[in-house]
Parts: C-alpha cells; structure tokens; sequence
C-alpha cells in the first residue's frame, strides 16, 4: 500500500514538473511567432542563462555524482554558447532586445528555482533532471521551430543551427542520467 | 671434360650461395603506418568507427562550439584532456579500443586494431 502511494506521489511530482517546465515555455511550437534577430538573440542568451542557473542549484545542492557532472556539463556548455552568441552580436552590432518570449522564460524560471530549491536528496536530483528533460526538449522545439525559422541574418541563423545537435545531446544525456538515478 | 664439369658445378653452388646471402641481408620488409583524421561534429565522432594497424595514428579535431574529449572508455587507459573548438590531439595505436567524450558521454567511437 505505502509503495503505492509513494509510486503514486513520483509519477504527480513528475508530471507537476513536466507541466511546469512546459508552462515556462509558452511559445513552443508556435511557429507564427514573430521575432527581430535582436529579440532571438535576447531568447538565446536568457534560455542558456536560466539552465546555467538551474546547474548551479544542482552544484550546491546535490551530492550525485552523475547530477554533479551533468550539471558542470550544463553550466560550461552554454555559458560557451552565450559567449558565442554576444561575440555575434557585437559583430553585427546587435542589442539583444526583450521581449514578451523573454519575460515568460524569466518568470518560468522563478518557479522553477522556486520549485527546485524546496527540495533536497534524491528528491532534489530527480526534480533536476526531470526538469532539464522537460526543458530541453521545450528549447529544442522552440529553436527548431521559432528561433531559426525567424532568424533573419545567415550568421545568426547558422549559430542557432550549431546549436541544436548540442541541445539534443545534452537531452539525450539527461535522459540517461534520469534513467540511472530512477533505478 | 671432368674438369669442365666440375668448374660448372662450382658456379651453381656460387651462385646458389650468392643468392642465400643477398636473400639473409636483404632489408626487411618496412610496415608504412598510416595517420588517419576523426572530426569532432554536431556532437558526434566522425568517423565513429575506425579500423586501423597497430602503429597507425589516430588525429582528432575538435569542430563543435564547445569543449570535447577524446577518453578509452573501459579502464580510462587514456585521455586527451579537454579539447577546446579547433583544437586537435593524435594517439598512435597499439590496440583496440571503445572511447567516448567524458563530457558528453553519448558520444562514442570505437578503434579497431586488425
């Protein structure tokens, strides 16, 4: 009865956080989204901060030593892409410009912290990475889907196009890990 | 005519003796060992698979925006260290091996020593 229950408690905490994640991210898939390169550029830069933030959560809160390795492979990876994407944008003379994309990121993001702050041990570890699933596969979406289809500058759209196998595999890498710390 | 036989007898058996010595002395025969070129990109190791010769040279180039490695997998017997974009590192082969980047470890390759 208790495993039930607890089986019960996973699987609503693990959609809670699906939901969550999927809720920060409200133009997934809406291809009729309209963005400036300026605009994509502010997406790029706070989407890759946001995971940065949430690796960071990871580093001071877990003692799993798969989490603690995704989580450094997070922070250094798009904190390269960031560097690369404000290297293109000086170059282009390019203001990153926010815009409504943006701020809903932002604000999923405060819950998410939120959500991922109030939790400890393994609870702590399978929030995090049910949570870098989730987002991933929302950031992969929203760059296939939004991002290179309005990008209008052939260097920027190529940047986000380099991006995309990176996202995909730091997606595959935390499906792994969530696969190894369920066992 | 004994004498005529017996001198021909004596050119085979130098000609014979000839022939053994430049086959004894002859350099052996050298092994070319070649270099072969891997290419870091979009995530993944290209080619991912690679049959080689013990001794052939193995150069890999990092072509990704972010730091890769190049890792034996199985006892870690050796590693180039990270790899920044556009950076390379070369390890001649002696045997066969599974490797893996250890930064993003769904990336893997394999060496095949024949």
């Amino acid at each position: 009865m208790k495993t039930k229950i607890k089986q019960s408690i996973a699987v609503l905490t693990t959609f809670a956080i699906v939901c969550t994640a999927l809720l920060c991210m409200p133009a997934i898939g809406q291809t009729n989204t309209k963005l400036t390169d300026a605009e994509i550029a502010s997406v790029a830069v706070t989407a890759n901060q946001i995971d940065i933030g949430y690796a960071q959560i990871a580093q001071k809160k877990s003692k799993n030593a798969d989490v603690l390795k995704f989580a450094e492979t997070m922070a250094k990876d798009h904190q390269a892409v960031i560097d690369q994407a404000v290297a293109l944008a000086t170059k282009l003379g390019v203001t990153p410009k926010d815009n409504a994309t943006t701020k809903s990121f932002l604000d999923g993001a405060v819950k998410t912290k939120a959500m991922l702050n109030s939790k400890n041990g393994n609870a702590f570890n399978k929030a995090y990475i049910d949570n870098e699933v989730a987002y991933h596969k929302a950031a992969i979406n929203e760059v296939e889907n939004v991002l290179i289809p309005n990008a209008t500058n052939s260097e920027l759209k190529s940047l986000l196009q380099s991006a995309l196998p990176l996202f995909k595999a730091h997606l595959a890498h935390a499906e792994m890990v969530q696969k190894q710390i369920s066992k | 005519m004994a004498n005529t036989y017996s001198i021909l007898k004596s050119s085979i058996y130098l000609l014979c003796f000839i022939f053994l010595l430049s086959s004894c002395t002859s350099t052996p025969e050298k092994t070319i060992n070649k270099v072969y070129s891997v290419e870091i990109n979009q995530m993944q190791f290209q080619p991912a698979s690679l049959i080689v010769q013990k001794g052939d040279t193995i150069i890999w180039t990092n072509h990704d925006m972010v730091a890769h490695d190049v890792t034996e997998e199985k006892e870690k017997r050796w590693t180039s260290g990270p790899l920044a974009p556009g950076e390379s590192w070369s390890l001649v082969v002696n045997e066969s091996a599974d490797y893996y980047c250890s930064i993003h470890v769904i990336m893997k390759g394999k060496l095949i020593v024949q």
